[in-house]
């Protein structure tokens, strides 16, 4: 993008708190494909929409029927749908541009987890993870719901119970949920057991068409893509993160899975399906902190797959960890000390959103540091000191010789100013429709105008008969025009947002974290 | 004049109408992105709205104390904001015509002013030597910039509104970056002459910047070398905008104290029409966004906002 001036984003990652965002008390969140607004679910059932770049609501998703907490929330890829998933056991679909709710269906159990198929621009599908059943498919339009399969011995048994119970690796029945994702392009659903296997799941026909068994054999509680559809993580009870490597194409898996069917004929049932699975993925690494054993709470990938996070599920404590694919912790995040209910990485930058568990949305950035060689055209920034050996004659008085500062560029080189390069990281943009990139800033209309007080000033101080001083009833006006200051002007309304505040030390963030407990005036 | 390129040759423009609504010098002229509408500012204090079809008046934008000297329109037309001399910026309803809002905070006139390409900030610059940028939902200044030692000329987002780019009296051209507020680059550096106007190209990669010494440069800001350079028009004490005309071929367009309209071809830097008829200094000009349409502003000697067009 600004490539050239700009250092280059590769392999970066957060470092500091950059902002907190707050409005009610915010649940999860969920970043537009374009990380350009940032979605996140309150606890009173409304969804607000956050303009990344300005840090402001953009939108206020609220309706009357929905007044329990949200659950999850997710984009369609076009950025023009949202999908809603509250406590009440609601499925809502809203239409981002116009904030009005499209369709609600009810289902028998609150879905802790919602994601709209990732293929089509204006998805009817999406995949829902209710607390204590399978995991299933609700067409939106239709309200059908389809369970999908969660153990092989269902495969056996010819279809799925109807309120199939999860079961521990010690025998005993508990309602832990059964995590579920979409592959990149939804052609096919990846389930995580309470066995401890991935189950590769085509959909459409209901077939388990691969399995997976992950070693030590314990609950996923979590299995997530990487945007780019190569790695897939999951974060099991034993707490361990693992990462697999997807060795199917990713716009023909159900191609190739039919490819190794037939290869494998000679293998049956679950030996077959675990041979296929073997093709399908491979143990890449596995993170675990083995000092302090820590549980992890929704781990994710960098929007280039480089970097995995996951936030520690301790209460008390916002932790953060960031590792590299190949398994080296690279940082610990630590913020205000209240647990961590979600995490999400930006699609594009290295910047990582945490929810902390009083509902306050934290943003994670890289600390920037000015770069001086930008101060004159010819400067330039030296990895290390250079011996310099001058010319024999560069310092030398030649004062008859007018300098030139002559380009070496041909200046009858075609030079193209319209033609705009495709920025890589979406290289999938095969949109038929437009994108929904940012939503349209509408300015809040000013008070009704009063008469302009810089130019009636000096009258008004010599009219002015009141109680108080002249001086300190024109406080107003006159503090702005002496306002020499360059600091950036503080949003003093109710500490709404604070802006770039560098590394605040503990002590702060705890005196913030009490002020939050305070009573805060809503914001605009 | 025709150009190498063989697939046609410049038909030249001609004048289509005279609209003098102003009463005093047209300070800035310019097309919404849609194209539906132009507006003009003036030093009588007054925006006005004509309909680019049929070149009527639509609104006449009261409110400022004093003359204005640049304005901006947000990406959806639906927003105009204006620089004006009160040190204050408005932004405008341009449907109604009513003013939104008010930002204060400059200590001295503003100068020039522009939208991001998201339309959610606004970036000004003043003659008290810095930049701010505004949240246009709030209102609030999100930014200040202390980059120059002389008024502010001019301000620009690239395409992404990423950068920020700046121009000013004190000869330097700088690139900011738009979220931190932090120097990129630093383009030109020399004392003098003043740099006037600089803004980006359509996409993003290339700088056109004008200088007090009748010249207009196109600059790489990559690599800090400017690529072409456009002369014969005279600049010399007004910031006198520029702008690249894309519907029909590439052509740098710009105004000029002797009170002629220049066109220059883009790759070929000769000059392929001169347009006379304003009676003053032509400080301003924009390019309609799809049809071949030129709209310029003269000065107080003229007071008139010019349509120009090409036969078809």
């Amino acid at each position: 993008m600004n490539a050239p001036i700009i250092d280059p984003l590769q392999g970066d990652f957060p470092e500091v708190i950059e902002e907190y965002l707050e409005h009610g008390c915010m649940k999860c969140i969920a970043f537009n494909r374009r990380g350009t607004l940032l979605a996140a679910g309150c606890n009173d059932g409304s969804c607000i929409i956050w303009d990344f770049e300005t840090r402001g609501i953009a939108k206020e998703l609220r309706d009357n029927e929905c007044m329990s907490p949200i659950t999850c929330v997710s984009w369609s890829k076009c950025g023009h749908r949202i999908l809603v998933s509250a406590a009440d056991k609601s499925l809502s679909l809203w239409d981002v541009m116009s904030g009005k709710r499209i369709t609600r269906i009810v289902l028998q159990q609150t879905p802790l987890q919602a994601r709209l198929h990732p293929g089509s621009s204006k998805p009817s599908l999406c995949l829902a993870c209710p607390l204590s059943c399978a995991p299933m498919i609700v067409d939106l339009n239709t309200g059908n719901t389809t369970l999908l399969k969660v153990s092989i011995s269902e495969i056996s048994n010819n279809g799925p119970t109807s309120a199939s119970r999860n079961k521990c690796a010690d025998g005993i029945t508990s309602f832990s949920p059964t995590a579920a994702c979409f592959s990149k392009y939804g052609n096919l659903v990846y389930v995580g057991n309470s066995k401890g296997e991935i189950l590769v799941i085509n959909y459409i026909n209901i077939e388990v068409r691969a399995v997976v068994p992950i070693p030590g054999g314990s609950v996923v509680k979590n299995i997530v893509f990487s945007r780019n559809g190569q790695y897939i993580l999951t974060n099991s009870n034993d707490r361990i993160i693992r990462i697999y490597e997807n060795l199917l194409p990713l716009k023909d898996e159900v191609r190739a899975l039919d490819e190794l069917n037939e290869n494998l004929n000679d293998l049956h049932d679950v030996e077959k399906l675990k041979a296929v699975g073997s093709k399908c993925l491979t143990l890449f690494r596995e993170f675990q902190d083995s000092i302090t054993k820590v549980h992890w709470k929704a781990p994710c990938f960098s929007g280039d797959g480089e970097w995995v996070v996951g936030g520690s599920a301790s209460k008390g404590e916002h932790k953060i960890y960031i590792w590299d694919r190949v398994g080296h912790l690279v940082k610990i995040l630590e913020g205000p000390k209240e647990a961590i209910i979600d995490l999400a990485w930006h699609p594009v930058r290295p910047i990582v959103v945490s929810v902390s568990l009083n509902g306050i949305v934290y943003i994670w950035a890289k600390d920037y540091t000015e770069n001086w060689s930008a101060f004159a055209p010819d400067f330039k920034e030296l990895e290390e000191n250079e011996e310099y050996v001058e010319r024999e004659d560069e310092f030398d008085l030649i004062p008859e010789t007018e300098k030139v500062k002559g380009s070496d560029v041909n200046e009858d080189d075609e030079v193209d100013i319209v033609t705009v390069e495709k920025d890589p990281a979406f290289s999938d943009s095969d949109m038929s429709e437009e994108e929904l990139c940012f939503l349209p800033a509408t300015p809040t209309c000013d008070a009704p105008e009063q008469p302009d007080k810089f130019v009636e000033s000096s009258s008004k101080l010599m009219d002015s008969n009141n109680s108080g001083s002249p001086l300190s009833e024109e406080a107003g006006p006159i503090e702005h025009t002496v306002n020499h200051n360059s600091s950036p002007v503080e949003d003093d309304a109710g500490g709404i947002r604070i802006k770039r505040k560098r590394r605040p030390s503990e002590k702060v963030l705890e005196l913030q974290a009490e002020k939050m407990k305070k009573p805060s005036k809503s914001s605009k | 004049m025709a150009t190498n390129r063989g697939d046609q040759s410049f038909r030249p423009y001609r004048h289509l109408k005279t609209l003098t609504e102003h009463e005093s010098a047209v300070s800035c002229v310019k097309f919404s992105n849609d194209g539906s509408l132009l507006a003009s500012a003036s030093l009588d204090k007054t925006l006005i709205l004509w309909s680019s079809a049929s070149l009527s008046l639509l609104h006449r934008l009261v409110g400022h104390s004093e003359g204005i000297s640049d304005l901006a329109w947000s990406s959806d037309s639906h927003y105009i904001c204006s620089a004006s001399d009160d040190r204050t910026l408005r932004i405008w309803d341009a449907t109604g015509g009513d003013c939104v809002k008010i930002l204060r905070g400059h200590t001295d006139a503003v100068f020039c002013v522009n939208f991001n390409p998201q339309s959610s900030y606004i970036v000004s610059g003043s003659f008290d030597e810095s930049i701010k940028v505004w949240d246009v939902k709030t209102g609030k200044c999100v930014h200040t910039i202390n980059g120059h030692s002389m008024p502010v000329t001019s301000v620009h987002y690239n395409r992404e509104g990423a950068l920020i780019i700046s121009a000013s009296h004190d000869g330097s051209c700088k690139i900011w970056d738009s979220k931190t507020g932090s120097l990129l680059k630093t383009l030109i550096e020399d004392k003098s002459p003043a740099v006037s106007f600089a803004k980006f190209s359509p996409n993003g990669k290339f700088i056109l910047a004008a200088t007090l010494n009748d010249t207009l440069k196109l600059w790489n800001y990559g690599s800090g070398k400017f690529l072409k350079i456009y002369s014969g028009h005279v600049n010399r004490v007004y910031c006198i905008t520029s702008t690249f005309s894309v519907t029909n071929g590439k052509y740098i367009v710009s105004g000029s104290e002797d009170r002629c309209v220049y066109i220059w071809d883009l790759q070929q830097k000769n000059m392929v029409q001169k347009l006379e008829g304003h009676t003053d200094t032509v400080i301003s000009v924009t390019c309609h966004p799809t049809e071949n349409k030129i709209a310029s502003a003269g000065l107080a000697g003229d007071r008139t906002v010019r349509v120009w067009v090409q036969d078809s």
